[in-house]
This record gives C-alpha cells, structure tokens and sequence, in this order.
C-alpha cells in the first residue's frame, strides 16, 4: 500500500473520534458541560453517519463502479442528472408526494391525537389501531395495499362497486399510480405523528382549555387558540421529520410499483437504488444522493420558515 | 398565554379552575351535557371508522395467514378462511429458525433503545437547554445527516464496520480481517442512536417551561443532575415515544442486519421472513403468519408503553 | 446567522470535503486491495460460500445434511461455511463484499451476471482450473453452457434453470372446441380472442392469453426470442432487439391488449397473489414453469390440463434464465472452491436442489429422472433446451436490464409506438454501452 493509502486509513481510524466541537467560552462552566452532554451523540453520529455522507459527496465527483478504483470526473455525474429525464420524473414524483402525503396526514394525526386525549373509554384500544400500521413492516403493509388496490380481487374497487363507480388499474394505471401510492404513504404516516401529538400533549396544562371554556370559546376555538400554539416545537419536529421521510420513501415504491408503470412512481431514492445496487454506478448514485439532499435541505429551510422558526 | 401565566395561574388557584365555583343554571347545563353526550358519541363513531380503516390491513394479513395455497387462489377470493389453518404458524416456524431469530431481534432493538435513551436524551437536552458554542450548528449538523438516504450511506457504513481496527483479525489500520462483520458489535453499535432521537428530545425539552431549571439553579443543582433529575422525569411520554420508535425501528430492519452477517445465528427477524418471498413465488399464507408473529411484540410493547402516555404536567421540581 | 459561523462552517466544510475525499479514496482503494497472503491450491481448508437457493430450513437441512457431508465425504480436509441470502438482496450482498474485498470463494448469481462480473475480473477462469468448455457441452446442451462462459472460457457452471414458454389450460381451451395449443402466431391470436370472457359490463372475466404475470423485460424477450430476434448483435457491441423482429414482437403484444382486447392493464401483475392460470382467470399465458408446483399446492386437479407450448413466431423459442455457481478470483483457495463449485452442479447435488425449488436441471441426463419425468414443465423445458435462449451478453448487461422495462410498458400503454419505445430504448443501450 502506499502511503497515502497508510495516511488515509489512519485518518479513517482516527477522524471519527475527533468531535466537530469549537473550542468552550472561557469560564463559562455551562457551556462546557452542554458540549460533555452532546459529545456522545456527535462522537456516534459523526462516525457512523458523517463519514458515510462525507464519502459520498467525494464520490458523487467520481465514476466508481465498484470493480475499479473511483476516477475523478469532476460535475459529469451531475450533469447527467440535469439531462435525464427519468431522474426528472423522479424528482417531480418525490415533491408530488412530500406535498400531499405530509400536511394531510399532519392535520389527521394532530385531529386524532387531539381526540385521543379526551377521556374516551376505548381510547388505548383506539390509539393501537391508529398505530398499527406503523408498527408492522413496511414490506408487510405494501403487501396488504396490493390486495387492497387489485382491480378484480381488491377490497377497494369491490367497495366502490357497491355504490357504483367504476373501480381502476390503480397500481397499473399511469394516472392512478402515483395517487395510490400517496395514499399509503398518507395512511401509514399517521401513526408516529400522532403518537408524538399525543405525547406533547401531555404537557400542555388542562387549565388552559377550562379557563378558555369559562370564557365561552368553543372546542375549535380553543384548538386553534391553545392547542396548536402549545404544539408548535411537536409540529416542527412532525414537520421535519415527514419531510424527511417522504423525501426518502423505498419499501412502498419497492413492494407496490417498482416504480412503475413506465417510471411513473419512481422516486429518488429509487433511482439511487437503482444506480448503486442495479446499474452498478456507485459515483451516480452518490451524485443523486447530494442533489435530494440538497433539495430536502431547501424544502427543510422553507419548513423552518413555515412554523417561522418558532420552535423555541 | 407564557408558561409563566400558566404557572402563576396555577399557584394561585390550586384546586383548579373556578368553574366549580360558578355552577350555571340546571337548564343549560343539562343541554351542555347531553350535547357533550351526543358529540362524544360522534366522536367515538368517527374515530371507530377511522380505526377500522388502519386495522383492515393487520385483519387481512392474519386472515391470509390462516388459509390454505389452494383458497388464497380461488376467485373471487373469500375474506373469511373457510378452513382455519392454524397449522400454518408452526409450519412457518419450522421453516427457518424463528426462535434465534426472535432472540437476536430482541437483544439488537432493546440495546439500540436503551443506547438511545441514554445518550440521545443527554444530546437533546443539551441542545435544547444549554447555550453552548456551537450549538446551532451540530443540532443542523445532526439534522442534515437524515437527508442523506440509507442505500448511498449503507456501503461506506459497512466499510467501516469491516475495516474497524484491533477487532476480528485487523491490525491497528484495520487490515487483514473482518473487524466487526459478523459480530454484535456491527448488529448493535452503528444503528444505535439516531438523529431522529435527538431531535424528538429536544423539542419536548423546550416546551417545558424554563423556570424549572430556573428554580433548580438556585438550588445550586447543575446542568447534568437539572436534565436527570428534574427534565428527564417530567418527559416521560417522550421517554416512551422514543423508546417505541426505535425499538420498532431495529425490529423492523432487513437490510443491514443482512449485509454484516453471514452467519445464520446472527440473523434477525426480517432476514427470516424473507425466506418466504423466493424469486419465483411467494408463500403468502406462510409470509403473513411470519409477519404476524413478528407484529405482535411490537403491539405488546406498545400497550405497555400506554402507560406513561398519560402523565399530565407535573411540577415537581418547584416548591 | 453570524458572519463567524458562516465562516466557521464554511471552513469546516472545506475541511471535511478534503477529508472525505481522502478517506474515500483511501477506504477503497484499501478495499480493492486483493491481498498477497498465501493463496492455496490444495483441496483444503475453509471456504465460504454465497448462496440465494438452498434458503429456509427445508433448503439448509438439504444442503447442510445431505449434500455437504458428501462432499465432505470426497474432501475431507475442506469445510464450508454457507451465507443464506434471497436472490432480491443478492446484489448488495455481492457489491458489499466486492467493495470490501471480501468475496465469498463460491458465488451463486443468475444468468447475466456472469458476464459482468467475469469482465471485470471478479471471478476465477475454471478452464485454468481444469473445466473445459467441451467438457461441459458433453453433459449440457451448448446454450445452457454459453451463460458460464466468457471470452471462451468457463467462469460459471449452471445448476438451475428457470425457464418462460406458453402454458394453456386445456380443459377450457376444450370448452371453447380447441385440442391444441396455437402453432402460428395468427392462430394465437384467433384462439386468445375466443377465450377472453367479459362480462355484460365489460369487465374482463377471463383473458384468453395472459401477459403480465411474468416480468415485462423477460415477457417481452420471450417473444422477441420466438419472433427471431436477439438482444444484442453477435459481437454484443450494439442491441439488436430493434430490429424488425423485435418491433414485430412488441407490435403484436401491444396489438392483443389494444385492437384484440385480450386483457386489460392491471389485471394480474408480476407480484400478484395468484397465476390467472390457476383459479382459471387467464386460458394461456406466457408463464414460469414453476406454475407447476404453484398449481400443485393450490389446485392440483388441474395438474394433467397444463400443457406448455412455444411462442409461435419465426423461430419458436423459449427464455431461460437461472443459476450458475462461480469461483472468486480473489481466493485463497481456488481449487477447493471449485471443487464445491463442481460438486453442486454434479448430477446428484443438482438434482436435490432442483427438485426443491421446482426449477429446471440444466443438466441434460436428469431428463430422465423421476422429478423430470412427474413435472410436465419441467420435462418440456428440458426438452427444448436446443431452442432456449437467454438474457444476457456484454458485461454491462446488468446496468441495462433495468431500463428495459419501463420501455415495454410504455408501448404496451400506448405511450410510444413499439418502434419508437424499442429505438429510444435501444438508444439508451447504446449510450451505455460505447461509454
């Protein structure tokens, strides 16, 4: 090995445990005990996550398939992404579906978990049927929504049938495709925001809302009023992290549609499956990593902006 | 309305609101009453539909999971089985050593949760309550890292699980062996705290109100036993939240628990129960018997967990 | 956010690139580092063994039990050490352990992959180790031999084929006054028109030829095949499935779902619950010969009434697809590992795992065994193995298969006309391909 090669894998080695820190303001004894408290998660994070992203922007500049060396190509990777229309398709499906599946199943989820906090007798029973489907595995819940959206044995064209209308090729169909797979993502979605709802809103006082009550507000109002305000550092992180999520949406286009029919629910993170694990182009895959995340950390700015940034 | 009117309003009026105190006339109440019956009725309807439709999916896998090859053909397909069979669970379960892989699921998320709530609640609070250098820019730091999808980080990550130095044969510079592959260390270490974490418990430490740690302060307590003693007892629901997450999270994962073992005693659940789903054909009743099985401790979990959902706020930490 | 820490992060970032840049570098390329420890060309020691077939216990306890101790019984001095995986995650499994330099000794893959993984000297040439490209062809039929071979030497043996041909039903091809499957294509399409049922509302009830159960790429190269038309050109520098034939092929399947109304779009799909053959939904198909043993688990009184039948075209043909077990180039114990190698696609060994997967042996003696001989699909596969042909060819094979696809679809939708999808698509191959 040369010694850069030695060099490198000591810095590998070793890079991981030097914390990304700025140096502690002078005698300030807090400060110092916040970055002792944080020091762990960076130590983790920065090893097992840092490194990784870090590698992959250094790829994304290369072409690397991974029997060869990579060879530095310099922005052709991402040249190639601008000129493909299929990663086009792509990116517009992702932002389709981070538009409609996150601030519907927001809205659902805080409406139940605001229901779910009345003392309504069957109310555990309740909250682990809204939770269910985010505790089973994705591959197993796709599965179900194939049966579901089966255009002679599904459960749902033989619904509409009852009152008439006429069922579709919902996984087959171009124009119905992407919809249905946006309604799984909307329906499995609801379950971890509405447990996070639930738990922030055991902090939010009762005597809020009798006080409100008192002086005549009615249940939206007081919604509106108390509970969404009182909500607002839950609301930004369900935000974020449904943003996020649906940024990166896989098992549902893996299992349902294989991004299909003709690249019409293919999604970004498919494409970069695609690219790493079927096209073996590890350099372009890289490269697609970097534009969604750039484009997540735009979408992620705009929705710090939304909640204005309020979440302290 | 401040957390500091909240608190004032509370101290000063101990036995809770004066609603008591001003009892309206029968008449009005009675309507009050009934119309509460009717909307909680309602409400009780609506969300009956609302759980039903998130509970049909779960019917239908253990519907399929208890029919024979020759009924999940038939056309038009039937909802009910027609014949229980109940054989297909231990017949799934002998299909692969499900119990081993239980035990390891098992062992991996229950770590990965304890390592969590440990390590990730310390992070979260330090963000959020300690103004330290930096601060803004490793909770962003930590946020950018989940924008970056699993299958571009999955390769580099086992890199560095294989080329860890001084394990499974390497030297100091991580040559010649395995390092951690096929080894709890690779099952366990790097899935085990996630940005996700941190920033849940950050958010729920800033919406408690700032004059607990006030209050404590003058105590003479500091930052560590203020986050152990007095925040971390009053988020008990965030406590519960992220420890279901991320046990459910670690239950549920296939992919890497795959790539860093090659040994069969090392798998996990969801590596199992791909056994069923074979290139050329699935056995459905069989895969969904598996998937069951593999639902229920999460539902368990999530019962148990019920409990410490329903925690109004507290005071505790001021006299 | 201040002037100071955008600066501050502005710096970090710089740093980390170059940091990363290095450590990218420098992790693969330690990766890609083959090694000089002692390579031996005894028949001892341990290998490891990658292997999508032989999966659950049924698959293990077979290959754990019965077949691994005689082999062990020839080669005591070697043990085996086997990774369970599902031909979905094979990939990763291969890519992890390339880029880590941890290859297994023995490999299992599918048709197609050995090209490309033979090209960039991923795996062992067994004609240095003493497998001979004539010997093979004395035991295989020489198309079933080519999907091992590269630059005309042995890198794969094939254990297991898979293969795609016409199935009918002829209990309802009976009903409807036929006693045999189509020969030309014209009576095909006669006969699939026949045998579509709809209901008064239009709804299909039965299609009279089924054409989404399999994959599209592999639906669409069965008939490409059938029609005289290949892949690649000889020389596998430029697609060929653009030709006449080819256009011909996708024309008309596009025509049986649009101008015949054959099916419908939507009506079954490769990850459906059930082959329409089965519950009687679809009257013929281009089907799996492992609707054999999905037909016996589910309806076996059906079982005399499948009859495969070729593709009518130009050229009848049927696809085949399968496994092939390599060596890796990289191990320590080359003869060992081709000594496993060879002992599972050894009659006995091939034979057990045929049988358990309900797959096709490609070798041609076990034509005459029991399991060959019960399994009508099987046996016709086997019988027509002269007129198999299947995917495969340069060794970026691979990085294309995933665009074909999407380009059926889009003429089967109407999109584009056959010839349009088939060019553009052919254009993306090109493009790849000359990279």
């Amino acid at each position: 090995m040369t010694q850069l090669d030695n060099r490198a894998t000591e810095v590998v080695a070793v890079a991981g445990r030097q914390p990304r820190k700025p140096p502690v303001r002078r005698g300030r004894n807090k400060g110092r005990m916040g970055l002792i408290m944080v020091a762990p998660a960076v130590l983790h994070i920065g090893l097992w996550t840092a490194i990784p992203v870090l590698a992959t922007l250094a790829l994304s500049f290369t072409d690397y398939d991974i029997f060869d060396l990579p060879a530095w190509i310099g922005i052709e990777n991402y040249v190639e992404i601008f000129s493909d229309p299929v990663f086009r398709q792509a990116t517009w499906n992702t932002l389709v579906y981070t538009f409609w599946t996150v601030p519907a199943s927001m809205a659902i989820a805080m409406i139940i978990a605001v229901a779910l906090n009345q003392n309504l007798k069957l109310r555990t029973w309740f909250r682990t049927a809204f939770f269910l489907p985010q505790v089973t595995a994705t591959v197993a819940i796709a599965m179900v929504w194939l049966w579901i959206y089966n255009p002679q044995q599904g459960l749902l064209n033989a619904a509409l049938s009852i009152v008439g209308i006429p069922g579709q090729a919902w996984l087959a169909d171009p124009a119905w495709s992407l919809p249905a797979v946006i309604l799984v993502g909307a329906w499995q979605g609801i379950g971890i925001k509405m447990l996070i709802y639930i738990a922030a809103l055991q902090n939010v006082d009762e005597s809020l809302y009798e006080a409100a009550s008192v002086d005549g507000a009615s249940t939206i109002r007081k919604f509106f009023a108390i509970t969404v305000p009182m909500l607002k550092p839950a609301t930004f992180f369900v935000l974020i992290i449904s943003i996020i999520g649906a940024f990166q949406v896989f098992d549902q286009i893996y299992v349902l549609t294989d991004g299909g029919p003709a690249n019409a629910t293919t999604m970004m993170t498919y494409e970069v499956y695609r690219s790493a694990f079927q096209n073996f182009e590890m350099g372009m895959a890289s490269a697609q990593s970097v534009v969604l995340f750039v484009l997540l950390l735009a979408m992620t700015l705009i929705g710090r902006r939304v909640t204005k940034g309020d979440d302290e | 309305m401040t957390a500091n009117d909240l608190l004032t309003a509370r101290d000063a009026a101990p036995d809770g609101p004066a609603s008591g105190a001003t009892a309206p006339p029968a008449s009005p109440s009675t309507r009050a009453r009934r119309k509460k019956w009717k909307g909680r009725l309602v409400l009780n309807i609506a969300l009956s539909i609302g759980a039903l439709t998130m509970i049909l999916p779960f019917v239908w896998m253990v519907l399929t999971s208890l029919k024979s090859p020759a009924e999940l053909a038939e056309f038009p397909p039937t909802f009910l089985p027609k014949v229980w069979e109940w054989s297909n669970y231990p017949e799934a379960l002998r299909a692969a050593p499900f119990a081993l892989y239980f035990r390891n699921s098992f062992i991996i998320s229950a770590s990965h949760t304890i390592i969590t709530l440990v390590f990730a609640s310390m992070a979260g609070y330090a963000l959020a309550r300690i103004n330290f250098k930096g601060r803004e820019f490793i909770f962003l730091g930590f946020v950018a890292m989940l924008m970056i999808p699993t299958y571009t980080k999955i390769v580099p990550q086992f890199l560095l699980v294989k080329f860890m130095p001084l394990f499974g044969g390497n030297d100091i510079l991580g040559q010649g062996g395995f390092g951690w592959l096929n080894s709890w260390w690779a099952l366990i270490i790097p899935g085990g705290l996630s940005a996700t974490a941190i920033f849940l418990f950050r958010q729920f430490y800033l919406s408690l109100p700032r004059e607990l740690e006030e209050a404590a302060r003058l105590d003479g307590l500091g930052d560590f036993r203020i986050y152990a003693q007095i925040y971390t007892p009053l988020i008990k629901p965030a406590l519960a939240t992220v420890a279901l997450l991320t046990f459910q999270e670690s239950w549920n994962n296939f992919l890497w628990p795959l790539l860093v073992t090659t040994r069969d005693d090392l798998r996990v659940i969801q590596v199992g129960l791909a056994v069923f789903q074979q290139l050329d054909g699935t056995a459905w009743q069989y895969l969904m018997a598996g998937t069951t099985m593999a639902t229920v401790p999460m539902v368990l979990l999530f019962l148990f967990c019920q409990k410490y959902f329903i925690q109004g706020f507290t005071n505790a930490g001021i006299k | 956010m201040s002037i100071r820490k955008a600066r501050t992060r502005r710096l970090a970032r710089g740093a980390s690139f170059g940091l990363a840049a290095v450590m990218a570098l420098g992790l693969v390329s330690c990766a890609s580092d083959p090694g000089d420890a002692g390579v031996s060309s005894e028949l001892s020691g341990e290998i490891t063994m990658l292997t999508p077939i032989y999966e659950g216990s049924a698959g293990q306890q077979l290959l754990e039990e019965e077949l691994l101790p005689q082999f062990y019984a020839q080669y005591p001095d070697i043990t085996v050490s086997v990774d369970y995986t599902n031909f979905a995650r094979l990939n990763e499994k291969l890519t992890t352990g390339v880029v880590s330099g941890l290859v297994p000794d023995v490999m299992m893959m599918g048709v197609g992959w050995v090209e490309a993984f033979a090209e960039r000297g991923v795996l062992a040439n067994l004609t240095d180790g003493g497998l001979s490209v004539q010997s093979l062809e004395d035991t295989m039929t020489p198309q079933i031999v080519d999907a091992g071979i590269w630059d005309d030497d042995v890198y794969g043996i094939p254990i297991m084929l898979d293969a795609r041909f016409g199935v009918a039903r002829m209990d309802l091809l009976r009903e409807a006054g036929y006693n045999a499957p189509p020969q030309t294509w014209d009576e095909l399409v006669e006969m699939a028109e026949a045998l579509t049922v709809r209901g008064t509302d239009g709804s299909l009830k039965r299609t009279g030829f089924d054409m989404l159960t399999i994959e599209p790429r592999q639906m669409f190269e069965t008939a490409l095949f059938s029609a005289g038309g290949d892949l690649f050109t000889e020389d596998n520098t430029a697609p060929a499935f653009n030709s006449k034939a080819g256009v011909t092929a996708l024309t008309q399947i596009v025509d049986l779902f649009h101008t015949s109304d054959v099916e419908d779009i939507g009506f079954s799909a490769p990850n459906a619950t059930v082959n329409p053959l089965i519950n009687g939904r679809a009257a013929m198909a281009i089907a799996h010969n492992n609707v054999w043993t999905q037909t016996e688990l589910a309806n076996p009184d059906i079982l005399p009434d499948l009859e495969p039948f070729l593709i009518p075209g130009d050229d009848p043909s049927m696809f085949v697809g399968g496994t092939i077990a390599t060596v890796s180039a990289s191990s320590k114990r080359p003869a060992a590992a081709q000594a496993l190698a060879e002992f599972l696609a050894s009659p006995g060994p091939a034979l057990a795992a045929n049988q358990q997967r309900g797959n096709v042996p490609a070798l041609t003696e076990l034509l005459d065994s029991d399991y060959a001989q019960d399994n009508r699909l099987v046996q016709f596969a086997m019988e027509n193995l002269e007129v198999a042909k299947r995917e495969g060819g340069p060794g970026k094979w691979l990085g294309l298969r995933g665009e074909v696809a999407p380009a059926i679809q889009e003429a089967i939708l109407q999109n584009k006309t056959p010839k349009v999808a088939l060019n553009d698509l052919a254009e993306v191959f090109q493009k790849k391909l000359d990279r």
